[in-house]
């Protein structure tokens, strides 16, 4: 019986608050209405570079994603391997470059749940470790872009 | 050469064994199935693989007492004049490492993962077409996991104290240790939708400490048996207290002056010695048969006690 109270209080608990879960360094909070800083890597079609704002199908979705947040992006190209250096510092929020669901870095950096599947290919992008609020927030913007994103993709 | 009797066990104890044995069965069932629902709802999280990982290892004193249930009740013959129940303590020694084992791998996991600050990540998951935080389904599955253990662990123990089986003591503290790192791990749980990183692990790191002390009795308890210690209870490794009945019947019986026994733990049966000094040497034979019968009679779990005649006992 005893059991059954708490579990009921811990489902009201949880109900109750909304920002379940929450981010140990607040990263979802700091970037909504703030900048997002996003680290690319080139990796076409995924992540292609210009001489200005990178383009790219994933670049592409990071702006539409800014723009839901109320966020302006502050881009920063590196190589796969100092950008992940850079997630660990928390000197970026996220990362993008084509990062497919088997990556190494998979330990070093919060791997999203693949958003498209390409070629056999299961496509993520990579966040802080342990920054779930944002880590879900992205996941769930990817979830319903997901119609719009098969349209996006190159043909086979 | 001489066997020795096949007692294991008396006709009143076999239902408790059938229901023991019934229960093992179960166990194995259940952990199975807690494997599947864990591994079902792992994603990258390193504390449901520690889970999991754990789960593996409490198989050993189900499987570890079926197999040696098979073993023991075998009959003497002249390769094993004294019969197959030592297989039991050795069984006892598998299970008690194990649980050890699960405890030192448990702590030493979460303190490393403290040392190295490592932030858990947990995402989503798409339920019927809609995202949801892998983290509540998590829960669920770890629940699956505390109370039917609890239930199981519960209903070994009165038959463990009854049977003898220090086994199957351990398998239902082993039921213990598995609701335990649930329970903690759902904590975690929790504590990671807070932000708090280290939840996880601290919770891991306490309960380990219990599962750690759980395993550390057992594992010594299982050695001393194996080395022949004098026989100890099943629940808290106390001096038997058969050991004073077999000394009180030596003790009041009219014919025997001085007397020094020493009986040893083969699995759920005990074997001794008796030396005695008797009052007189007429009879003796009859004297011995009769003091025998005595002592076989008081419990079940003594499968055979010598007597010695001496004229003087030998040094303690």
């Amino acid at each position: 019986m005893k059991t059954i109270v708490y579990a009921l209080a811990f489902c009201l608990f949880i109900q109750s608050c909304d920002n379940f879960p929450k981010d140990p360094e607040h990263t979802l909070e700091k970037v909504t209405n703030g900048t997002l800083i996003v680290g690319y890597s080139e990796n076409p079609p995924w992540v292609v570079k210009t001489s200005q704002a990178p383009t790219g199908i994933e670049a592409e979705l990071v702006k539409e994603f800014a723009n839901d947040l109320g966020a302006t992006v502050q881009w920063k190209n590196g190589n796969e391997q100092t950008l992940v250096e850079s997630l660990e510092k928390q000197e970026i929020h996220l990362l993008i470059a084509g990062l497919t669901k088997d990556t190494p870095w998979a330990k070093k950096a919060g791997i999203s749940r693949p958003y498209v599947e390409h070629q056999k290919k299961k496509h993520v992008m990579a966040v802080q470790l342990g920054e779930n609020a944002f880590l879900v927030h992205l996941e769930k913007f990817l979830h319903e872009k997901k119609p719009d994103i098969q349209t996006r993709l190159p043909n086979e | 050469m001489k066997k020795v009797q096949n007692f294991e066990y008396p006709e009143e104890l076999v239902p408790a064994f059938e229901k023991a044995k019934k229960l093992e069965w179960i166990t194995i069932a259940y952990l199975i199935s807690t494997m599947v629902v864990i591994m079902l709802t792992m994603g990258n999280s390193q504390a449901m693989k520690t889970a999991w990982f754990e789960d593996l290892i409490s198989f050993t004193p189900s499987i570890s007492f079926l197999i040696a249930s098979k073993i023991f009740t075998k009959p003497t013959n002249t390769e094993f004049p004294y019969g197959y129940h030592r297989v039991v303590s050795i069984a006892y020694l598998c299970s008690a490492l194990a649980l050890f084992f699960v405890g030192s791998f448990l702590l030493i996991d979460s303190v490393s993962k403290l040392i190295k600050m490592e932030h858990p990540t947990i995402g989503t998951v798409v339920v019927f077409g809609r995202p949801v935080w892998l983290g509540y389904l998590m829960i669920l599955a770890l629940l699956w996991s505390t109370f039917p253990a609890i239930i199981l662990g519960k209903k070994k123990l009165p038959l463990a104290k009854k049977l003898h089986e220090k086994n199957l003591y351990t398998d239902a503290q082993m039921n213990k240790a598995d609701w335990m790192t649930a329970a903690a791990a759902i904590f975690g749980i929790i504590g990671i939708g807070l932000g708090w990183w280290w939840a996880d692990s601290v919770a891991a790191a306490v309960i380990s400490l219990d599962i750690i002390h759980d395993g550390y009795t057992n594992l010594k308890q299982a050695v001393l048996d194996l080395m022949n210690q004098a026989p100890k209870t099943v629940t808290d490794h106390k001096p038997d207290p058969l050991i004073d009945r077999v000394k009180e019947v030596l003790e009041k019986h009219a014919s025997v002056k001085e007397h020094i026994i020493r009986l040893r733990e083969e699995g759920h049966v005990y074997f001794g010695e008796g030396f005695i000094v008797p009052v007189s040497e007429a009879d003796l034979t009859h004297e011995i048969e009769l003091i025998t019968r005595k002592i076989t009679q008081l419990d079940w779990r003594i499968q055979e006690f010598i007597i010695t005649p001496v004229k003087k006992l030998p040094e303690e």
